[in-house]
């Protein structure tokens, strides 16, 4: 028995030294708050140690680094990054350049990564209170994450409201529904899953945020099942990707909707004043008791502001992108919208009934600037909603 | 020809004359008594319905995004629903130099009017969902152009349900639902 343990022993020495893991390191600052985000080529198990001007990641593997000190010159509260080897052991250390508590932590998965939120230590304004940690050791796997965003949002429910963590991305159509078609055969459906794949990958990549795909091969999905995938994780903004067609062959440019069911604007008034049919009318419409029981029946009818806010950073990025200044952001009762509990809006990145834009939709650097687009219109969102809700 | 005979067709015309006359002043007497005030004949004849009924009939084209108007003149009907069904029937014909965004094979199945909700549906043929082009803007496209121009020909109607072959659908190619009856948007209407 004993000579059993000593080889099990042996062979754990043995693995934790011929397949180190490795593990890259970044941080950035965001309105608030810190993020650092450890990187790994393969999971981990971890226990975190904190004081007030530092905190310790210590990994029960052998890990490879490329470096052993990093200075930190971006960031306002963080100052380096130590790595030590201590009995197999492996520890990061983070040093602050005052004191600062860690705000959050959490486990994103694909690539494995572990990401921590830090703020500066002292009475923090309003009511909100840094979340607690409590665990010193914790087994990361994804039943523990899950259970740990359930405590964040219930914590938000109680009076922190919630950043942004997670982010649904629906590329439109799929399967045996090909979306639309262009001229040249090709397909609304391949189109959306490209952009989808390669915003995911940007975002994650850059954000540290987890993202979701309601489809990530050529398959069916319905419009109920894509929602219901953003509502179940939790998703804290639902981002679906289509390209447009049109009866006017003309028709070009990208367009970003968000859903109303009432038409109030300025123009749709006008007319109506000019064809003495009255604006009330209209107006008393909306108040009508069916149009309430749509609105009751609509999840997405508390989050229509920030949607609409979203819609503009990502239409604005968009216009800057294909040179488009007249198209802009639109209102329709879009039915995979309609039911999203988060801020849900639907990009047409172009017209694919247009043979102009067609033959750039066959563009793969052209699908990569969408994508970048997209992100950037993501991240102003994400600056806007995380100060709004500080 | 046989005296009696002429004598007898001479009485039958004098019966047959007097009768019209008492028939003609019975009938102009039970007539004056009622007309008291003279304008309400004239009200009375200006409801008669005219054989043609001005429409302005919204078209896309393919220079704008918004739809613009024609003048036609349709058939009038006192019938309602028999009116709404010659005005579908207008619309989604083919027309030249404009965009009528309709798939091929449209067809109108049937057509209802709930007063109590001022709600027209719209039973239209499976070509709706079968040889729909699909894309957003192509469903809001066909949508608008068919509430738009029905709610702003005729008040009575506030709001446009569809149905395909008699069923509801989610929606015709996967974007807007159309489970629930349209308000007309007329964002996407333009005078002049």
């Amino acid at each position: 028995m004993k000579n059993i343990k000593l080889l099990l022993f042996g062979l754990l020495l043995i693995s934790w030294q011929l397949f180190p893991l490795s593990i890259q390191i970044r941080s950035f600052d965001h309105d608030g708050f810190t993020r650092i985000v450890f990187e790994g080529d393969q999971s981990f198990q971890f226990k975190i140690r904190s004081s007030d001007s530092k905190f310790r990641l210590e990994i029960d593997k052998k890990v490879r680094v490329e470096k052993e000190f990093i200075q930190i010159n971006n960031s306002d509260l963080l100052d380096k990054v130590v790595f030590l080897e201590e009995k197999r052991k492996s520890v990061f250390s983070v040093f602050g350049k005052g004191g600062f508590e860690i705000k959050r932590h959490f486990v994103l998965e694909r690539p494995f990564r572990v990401v921590f939120d830090l703020v500066k230590s002292g009475p923090v304004p309003g009511d909100q209170k840094p979340l607690k940690i409590s665990h010193a050791e914790k087994s990361v796997d994804r039943f523990e994450k899950n259970q740990e965003s359930e405590n964040e949002f219930k914590a938000g429910k109680q009076g922190q409201k919630k950043l942004i963590e997670t982010i649904c991305i629906d590329p439109g159509h799929g399967g045996s529904d090909f979306g639309a078609l262009g001229k040249s055969n090709l397909k609304e459906k391949d189109i959306t899953l490209k952009v989808g794949k390669k915003l995911k990958q940007i975002v994650e990549s850059r954000l540290g945020i987890r993202v979701i795909l309601t489809r990530k091969i050529d398959s069916e999905v319905s419009l109920n099942s894509r929602v219901s995938i953003a509502n179940n994780q939790k998703a804290d903004m639902f981002i679906s990707i289509h390209v447009n067609s049109s009866f006017r062959k003309a028709a070009r440019g990208p367009e970003t909707f968000y859903v109303s069911l009432k038409a109030t604007d300025q123009e749709s008034f006008e007319l109506a004043r000019k064809e003495n049919k009255s604006f009330d009318e209209i107006d008393q419409k909306a108040e009508s008791d069916d149009l309430k029981m749509i609105l009751w029946n609509m999840a997405q009818t508390e989050f229509i502001r920030e949607s609409s806010k979203l819609a503009d950073f990502i239409q604005s990025e968009l216009n800057v992108l294909m040179n488009t200044i007249n198209r802009g952001v639109k209102q329709a009762p879009f039915r995979v919208l309609m039911r999203a509990a988060m801020p849900a809006v639907l990009i047409e990145v172009a017209f694919i009934s247009n043979a102009y834009e067609e033959k750039k939709l066959t563009n793969d650097s052209f699908l990569d600037r969408i994508g970048q687009s997209i992100y950037s219109g993501i991240s102003k969102f994400i600056y806007y909603h995380n100060t709004m809700n500080r | 020809m046989n005296k009696k005979l002429i004598y007898s067709l001479v009485a039958i015309a004098f019966v047959f004359f007097i009768t019209s006359l008492i028939i003609f002043l019975k009938s102009r007497s039970s007539v004056e008594p009622k007309v008291e005030n003279p304008s309400k004949s004239v009200i009375q004849t200006e409801v008669d319905p005219p054989q043609l009924l001005k429409v302005k009939i919204f078209y896309f084209t393919n220079k704008s995004r918004y739809m613009k108007p024609m003048n036609y003149e349709l058939e009038n009907s006192p019938i309602k629903i028999e009116l709404y069904k010659r005005f579908i029937d207008l619309i989604i014909q083919e027309k030249e130099d404009f965009i009528t965004p309709l798939p091929q094979g449209l067809r109108l199945r049937t057509l209802y009017y709930i007063g109590s909700k001022k709600l027209l549906v719209l039973d239209f043929n499976e070509n709706l969902v079968t040889r729909f082009p699909a894309g957003s803007s192509s469903e809001l496209e066909f949508i608008y152009f068919i509430v738009d121009n029905i709610c702003f020909n005729f008040e009575e109607v506030k709001m446009v349900k569809f149905l395909i072959s008699g069923n509801e659908y989610n929606t015709i190619s996967g974007h807007i639902d159309i489970e629930n009856p349209f308000y007309p948007d007329y964002r996407y209407l333009r005078i002049n």
